[in-house]
């Protein structure tokens, strides 16, 4: 791992037009402002693991489809039925 | 990006080209509706370890659910203001409970056959929203 000591209001540049810049340095956290390409996808690294887990488990899911499909379409608060579906 | 599967890839695949966090590798995908599954819809993958959801649209679970995107997600999948998207939580089953991925929907523009998963910085929902079934 790359270790860099920052004060605020400094920054690092990683790559072409990815730049991490120190906004504010608190007690309970460092305030970070990320400027990157709209094709650069940033997420909070929990928020990230939470999303993966969420569909790995989504992906596993050796459900038979259409009784759980019958069981949704009992329990679904609104109709089901929509335009095109 | 080309694969191996890529001669053989359907003309109704989607592309999701950052894939979805956890296969990455799954790029294209196929989106499923059948009468007997509504209103699940099954979203295919095509690449890697071609991996199977379900899931169902957001509204339907909750229905004054957000379904709004940043202009930078619109921007990403070439999608007008008033163009109609396909709004899609995944669905996990453990055991008898049902789950609901409200967090992260992966949303797909039909008019160019373009998806992502939405991971908004802040967001109301959960991934893990359970369904109660009767």
């Amino acid at each position: 791992m790359l270790v860099f000591t920052r004060k605020r209001n400094e920054a690092i540049v990683i790559g072409d037009g990815i730049e991490v810049r120190v906004l504010r340095v608190g007690k309970d956290g460092v305030r970070l402002g990320i400027v990157a390409p709209a094709e650069v996808a940033v997420h909070r690294r929990e928020i990230y693991d939470a999303v993966c887990a969420a569909n790995r488990s989504a992906a596993t899911t050796a459900a038979d489809a259409s009784t759980l499909a019958a069981r949704l379409r009992a329990s679904l608060p609104v109709s089901t039925t929509r335009p095109g579906a | 990006m080309t694969t191996a599967s890529a001669a053989s890839r359907p003309a109704d695949a989607v592309t999701l080209p950052d894939g979805l966090p956890g296969f990455e590798q799954c790029r294209t995908f196929v989106v499923m509706s059948a009468p007997d599954l509504a209103p699940l819809t099954r979203l295919q993958g095509l690449d890697g370890s071609q991996p199977t959801f379900l899931a169902l649209d957001p509204r339907l679970v909750l229905p004054d659910y957000d379904a709004s995107l940043s202009p930078a997600d619109r921007q990403r999948l070439g999608a007008a203001p008033d163009d109609p998207l396909l709004w899609l939580a995944l669905v996990g089953l453990d055991g008898q409970r049902l789950f609901v991925n409200l967090r992260a929907p992966v949303v797909i523009n039909p008019a160019r056959m373009l998806g992502l998963q939405v991971v908004a910085a802040d967001s109301p929902y959960s991934t893990q929203h359970e369904l109660l079934l009767g």
